[in-house]
Formats: C-alpha cells, structure tokens, sequence
C-alpha cells in the first residue's frame, strides 16, 4: 500500500515538474534560436576559398537531459505494447537543439559554421530498480571566421 | 549558395498527443489484458484442474506445507480434534482426513490447508468463548475444503506471480501498480467465496447442534478490534465482520434456524 502510495506521488511529482521544465526549455530554445539565426549554420563541407579565411577552429556543444518519472512509466508501458515512443520525443528534440545552440555559443563572432555533425549517446541503466533514461546529445562543426572584405 | 536563415515554427518531430491521454489509454489496455488472462486462468484452474487433483497429490501437497506447523499431540488439540470430528460427521460428503493444527501466534486467523489440514492460530483460540463460535469457524474452514477453495487460491497466486515476473520484469514501478491492482480484483473474489462458506459453516452447524447458537459471536468480538493491530491482515480478504454477522443473520432468519443454548468453551491448559 505504502509501495503503492510512494509510486504515484512519483507519478504526479514527475507529471507537473516534468511538463514545467519542458515548458520552460522550450521557450528558452526558442528565444535563443531567434537570437542566433544569423549565424549560418550547415552540415555542408564545403569551405569558402582558403584566402578568405581568417580563422578556423573546432566548436562543440553537448547537452544531457533526463526524462521525468512519469514519462519513464509511460515509456515503459508503450515498451510493452510498442508503437511510436512519444514520451521520448520531446526529449531528444529538446537535448539536440540544446547542443546546437551550445555549441553556436562557442562560436560567437564567427562567420558560419561548416561540416556540423550531431551524435547522441544514451545514458541508461536498468541495474537499480530506478533506472536511469538520459541523453547526452553532441553537436560538432567547424567555425570559420571570413576576413573582412574591403 | 544562398543561405536563408530558417526558425522552427511547425516541430515535425514531436506528436500532438497528451502525455495523460497516452497514459489511460496504454494502462487500460495492459491491465484489461492482464486482468483477463488472470480471470481466464483462475477459471481455468477452477473448472478443470482443480477439479481433477487426486487427494493423493492433495495430500503430498499438504506435508509440503505442514514443515512450519507443528504437530504436537496436546490435549488442547485432541480437545478440538473432538469439536472438529463431531462437524465432519454429519458432512458425509467430505472424504479427506481431517486434521487440527494450533499454531503459538498471536495472529487471529485460521487457515485450510491442501491435504484437510486446519491451522489455528492461538490469538483466534484466546478470543473464542463458546463451543458453538469455534464450530462455526471450524465449519467455516471445512467450507473452504468442500469447495476447493484451499487449492485454487494456491493456483491463482501462483498464476499472479507468474504473470507479473515474468511480463513486467525488474520495472518495479509498473509492476507494484499492475500488481496492486490486481490484488483488489483477487479481494473481490475472495471475498465472494468467503461469504459462500460462511454459509456453508452456518448450515453445519445447524446440522451438528441442532441450533445456530453462538454462529456471529466470534464476528461480533472482533468486529470491535478491527481497525487496528494484528487483526487487519485477518481481515483484507474478508468481507468486514460487520457486514459477515448481517448476511448470517439473514439466513438465520431466513432459513428459521433456532437458537439453542451455547456450549462454553473448556480449551484444557
């Protein structure tokens, strides 16, 4: 009964407090997307012509974000019936755009990023009883930096 | 190239669905699922294997579950054994051997177990006044024999820890919920078939004394001890003891049994 009683206020904790921050991440996000949109970023690898460079360097950004309690529930019911993992989606959304915003921070001031790549990783664990269901998200690419036209 | 800076505005990655709707939905379906192959099960058991257990495995079933039970040839016991034979003989249906077991435990329960073995426990005993009330919960037992009960609750439960170990696995949360509410439909039934042996103990006694004297005592006692202590594990498959004396007394009424004189309890030291 007790067991019982501990589970769903897991359940309504992690509902509310779940659905806050993903509400607040998102708003966030999409202030800061806007903030950053002149900062052309592609996955092409084509590069500008080498005399016009400045500068190049490596920037990168990751992010990692855990799914609340109830959404691992739900999670773990759909696993069981299958069909698509929605519980999951807003997860994965929110962790690789956090990436790529990170990583367009570290290259404040250049001219566009080039060759960007996102790799995810899952952070997972099934051993304890509350496993663990994260992601960390990568975003990489190349920032170039144009020298100024005359 | 051109590049044209482009905001999200449509998310095509995430589905418009309410978490909470999901939710209900997925929950309705495993747990109607399970629960019908739980009922499904149990009737299976039930109606065609329960049926069909020979007393012989009945009985080698029982010596599996007596190694915790004592079996110590007081005069206590014989004192019962006395109570309990003198039922059994005007049960002329029930063909088991069967046996008293007095269990030193503070716990008020009584229990049937596979092979005609009834365990008292002494909290039960030390509550008992009249002869007549500790029929009436020995009939009530013998009740659980003449029905199967004995063996299909041992194949439901087992049907229950099957199903939740080996579908649900290690996801304690999940299984805890399904598990929990599954329990509650058990309760239902168990609580129907408690009522049908308390019937069955009522019509023994009649049989036995003669008059139904002393049958709703022993639920009228602890009804007041209810709500706390030892006696709520009694109590969570039964119907409350409230509501036990009332249907008793419908059928008293109903069927005109007397009302005799009770026998007071002489339990040897």
């Amino acid at each position: 009964m007790l067991d019982l009683a501990l589970f769903l206020i897991l359940l309504t904790v992690g509902y509310f407090a779940g659905r806050v921050t993903e509400h607040r991440h998102y708003k966030s996000i999409l202030l800061r997307e806007k903030a950053s949109l002149r900062l052309p970023t592609v996955t092409s690898n084509m590069l500008p012509e080498v005399d016009q460079i400045a500068k190049s360097f490596l920037v990168s950004g990751s992010c990692v974000i855990s799914i609340d309690y109830f959404k691992r529930i739900l999670a773990g019911l759909r696993n069981i019936m299958g069909g698509r993992m929605t519980a999951y989606e807003t997860l994965i959304d929110r962790a690789r755009r956090e990436a790529i915003l990170r990583m367009k921070y570290e290259a404040l001031g250049s001219s566009i990023i080039v060759n960007m790549r996102v790799e995810t990783a899952s952070i997972f664990s099934s051993t304890n009883q509350n496993g663990i269901g994260s992601v960390e998200v990568f975003a990489y690419g190349t920032a170039i930096k144009l020298k100024k036209t005359l | 190239m051109k590049y044209t800076p482009k905001l999200l505005t449509k998310n095509v990655n995430i589905s418009i669905t309410h978490p909470l709707r999901e939710f209900a939905i997925l929950t309705a379906g495993i747990l109607g699922a399970l629960i019908l192959v739980y009922v499904l099960l149990g009737f299976a058991l039930e109606w065609v294997v329960v049926p069909r257990i020979p007393q012989s495995v009945e009985r080698s079933l029982g010596e599996l579950f007596l190694g915790n039970y004592a079996v110590e040839d007081s005069p206590e016991r014989q004192y019962l054994q006395g109570i309990l034979d003198r039922l059994v003989e005007h049960e002329p249906s029930q063909t088991l051997d069967y046996q008293i077991h007095v269990e030193e435990n503070p716990v008020v329960n009584a229990m049937a177990l596979p092979g005609g073995h009834i365990v008292l426990y002494q909290g039960l005993l030390d509550r008992v006044e009249s002869e007549n009330e500790l029929a009436m919960i020995l009939g009530h037992e013998l009740g659980h024999f003449a029905e199967r009960h004995h063996l299909k609750g041992l194949g439901r439960g087992l049907v229950l820890l099957v199903l939740s170990a080996t579908l649900l696995g290690d996801q304690s949360g999940i299984t805890q919920f399904l598990q929990d509410s599954l329990a509650r439909v058990e309760s239902r039934f168990s609580q129907r078939q408690e009522q049908q042996v308390d019937e069955f103990g009522l019509h023994l006694l009649q049989k036995t004394y003669h008059h139904v004297a002393g049958a709703t005592d022993f639920f009228e006692r602890i009804q007041k001890e209810e709500p706390e202590g030892p006696l709520s594990y009694f109590f969570a498959s039964h119907p409350s003891s409230a509501n036990r004396v009332d249907f008793l007394n419908e059928l008293i009424a109903s069927a005109q049994y007397p009302i005799g004189e009770k026998t007071p309890l002489d339990l040897p030291e």
